[in-house]
């Protein structure tokens, strides 16, 4: 799932300051389930912020309110009536979310609340990992399910390169690479031939805006 | 006369919320014909052997529907059942089909909506916790 991090409360309310009523928006998806930007993150930041603008001796009215998820316009739509009585909205959504948000109300500023960090993995409670950097161009198959794009700190997709140095990166004594980690796991499992295979150039297709339409929906969209 | 245990609910917003959508979810809920044709469009219906509890129909009937016949006046043990079935039987995925074209996605996260301004919402720390 997506990852996020709240932003810290001074850039937050530096973005705020000039505005009256802000409207704090949270998303039950992703950003809830990495304890980023659900409904008690909400209420959190919420609270922070009446602190912080009450020893500033600022007046702001601050409301809440929590969309399941703020990456679908019919699950947004359903706070229409709400957002009409503030001058702002800080969104607690990933960038997708804000966005998205940003595009329904074209007429509000909309200020993001949390940075988006990356696809990852939950590895312990409140602690996650990345894994994904959705490149659109899947290589696990050849690299034992050990993503060089995430991992390797030249994307490389056919390493290791002349940087590694005992299982550890060039760039640093702490970071592995993953390029001797993707040979281990190719070796314990008897296929060390993938690794042999040249890979041609990654086509970075996430340089433009992508659309992603499945297959059964092609006839949907594309006339 | 019996007096249903409502404290800590709010039943005048529930109220309020409910009547804001009244006819639309009141003929959703009426419309449904219990064809279960929107079990098979839900994966985690047939992820979980099909079990009839994450059929759609049985989600929203459970759910915004409970919330309808008891016109909101309902106690919190009642909202954390509805909390167990629109957050635990359900993601939302919004791929639920029905042939009469009811939404069934509006109307889950309509009673997510409602739980929610309750203060009835999933614990992702706790259950990180016990994942853990």
């Amino acid at each position: 799932m997506v990852k996020a991090k709240r932003k810290p409360l001074e850039e937050i309310a530096e973005a705020i300051s000039t505005y009256g009523k802000v409207l704090t928006v949270g998303c039950g998806g992703c950003v809830s389930v990495c304890l980023a930007g659900g409904q008690r993150e909400v209420y959190e930041l919420n609270a922070e912020l009446e602190l912080t603008f009450k020893e500033s001796g600022t007046s702001k009215q601050l409301g809440n309110y929590t969309v399941e998820r703020q990456c679908n316009m019919d699950l947004i739509q359903e706070m229409d009536d709400i957002a009409e009585g503030y001058d702002c909205i800080l969104s607690m959504a990933c960038g997708a979310g804000v966005q998205l948000m940003a595009e329904r109300y074209p007429d509000k500023p909309v200020f993001p609340a949390v940075n988006t960090v990356c696809i990852g993995v939950d590895r312990n409670l409140g602690m996650y990992e990345e894994k994904c950097r959705a490149c659109g161009e899947c290589v696990l198959a050849y690299t034992g399910g050990i993503c060089p794009v995430t991992r390797c700190a030249k994307g490389l997709f056919n390493g290791p390169c002349g940087g590694t140095n005992n299982g550890m990166c060039e760039v640093s004594q702490d970071v592995p690479c993953a390029w001797v980690e993707i040979y281990e796991r190719l070796k314990g499992q008897n296929r060390l031939d993938d690794i042999l295979k040249l890979q041609s150039v990654m086509q970075w297709q996430n340089q433009l805006q992508r659309t992603v339409v499945q297959p059964k929906y092609e006839k949907r969209y594309y006339k | 006369m019996f007096k249903k245990n409502t404290a800590g609910v709010d039943t005048d917003l529930i109220k309020k919320r409910l009547d804001s959508r009244k006819a639309k979810m009141k003929l959703s809920l009426a419309a449904c014909a219990h064809c279960t044709l929107c079990a098979e469009s839900c994966f985690l219906f047939n992820a979980r052997d099909n079990d009839p509890t994450y059929m759609p129909s049985y989600k929203f009937i459970n759910s915004i529907g409970v919330l309808y016949k008891k016109k909101g006046m309902v106690d919190r043990a009642a909202l954390q059942d509805i909390r167990d079935v629109v957050w635990d039987r359900c993601v939302l995925c919004t791929r639920c089909y029905c042939p009469f074209g009811i939404d069934i996605p509006e109307m889950i996260a309509f009673a997510r909506t409602i739980c929610r301004e309750q203060g009835v919402f999933p614990d992702f720390e706790k259950e990180q916790k016990h994942a853990g």
